[in-house]
């Protein structure tokens, strides 16, 4: 098989280019880019209802916690 | 009973994971549905987690089930228009890409989700091929060509070829005072 060219001399002609074919540059752009984008997704402050959440996670944790270390060997009266 | 860290590194993850559901689903408000629904699962299933592989890849894994076997159809009913999601979350006006942000989230909306998702845990993310096929649950080589679509798509859509090889146009504010 002869060799094919991986160049791509006339990428604006180019009207469905694959990834092999994409300039490095237009790549490092895209990547730049969706990068940004996410940054921003990530920064954005977290909403109430999942801070609630996180909260509540929180007592959970502490029940455990309290559950664990404080395990009753046998069943108290449960009484007052 | 999931020990002491692990809700922990579960909020340090939080934020991750809602920029992933958003970039999932295209609706802020679902994305915090499924969040909010991801970390109950994570929470109640926490020995499942294997100590020493990644958190985030499992979270991941747990959010896109979720959304593809219940918040799919939802989403396409209530996506908001064009990125206009992103949009509302913006903290920062600046842009130093050279690439317009506002076009490039229209651009990436209108992939198709599971190019998307592979953009987002590449991309952004910096997964590798291998976890991204985990957590999506397929072939490495369909990570490979989703990647590769999602690439030649998004270049189709912003008419990037010819043009990023013109250096950045800068306004240049030429000296007012004087």
């Amino acid at each position: 098989m002869a060799g094919r060219s991986m160049k791509n001399p006339n990428p604006v002609e180019k009207a469905t280019p694959n990834d092999a074919a994409l300039d490095p540059k237009v790549l490092e752009t895209i990547g730049r880019a969706l990068k940004a984008h996410y940054d921003d997704l990530v920064h954005a402050p977290l909403p109430e209802k999942l801070l609630d959440l996180l909260a509540q996670l929180d007592r959970e944790e502490q029940l455990e916690k309290t559950e664990k270390t404080e395990k009753p060997e046998e069943k108290p009266d449960a009484s007052g | 009973m999931p020990p002491a860290s692990f809700k922990d590194e579960l909020v340090a993850e939080m934020s991750n994971l809602r920029a992933f559901a958003i970039s999932l689903s295209g609706s802020v408000s679902l994305a915090d549905d499924l969040v909010q629904e991801t970390l109950l699962r994570a929470w109640s299933k926490s020995d499942k987690f294997q100590p020493g592989t990644s958190l985030r890849a499992w979270l991941f894994t747990i959010l896109r089930n979720i959304y593809y076997s219940n918040y799919r159809k939802r989403a396409r009913e209530v996506q908001d228009s064009d990125g206009a999601y992103a949009r509302r979350l913006i903290v920062s006006g600046d842009q130093e890409s050279h690439l317009d942000l506002e076009d490039f989230r229209k651009a990436l909306a209108r992939l198709p989700a599971e190019q998307r998702e592979v953009l987002i845990l590449v991309g952004a993310n910096g997964l590798s091929y291998e976890e991204a096929a985990t957590i999506c649950q397929v072939e490495i080589g369909t990570i490979k060509s989703r990647l590769s679509r999602a690439r030649s798509k998004l270049v189709e859509i912003l008419a990037l070829e010819g043009a990023a090889s013109e250096p950045p146009v800068q306004q240049r504010k030429v000296g007012q005072a004087g």
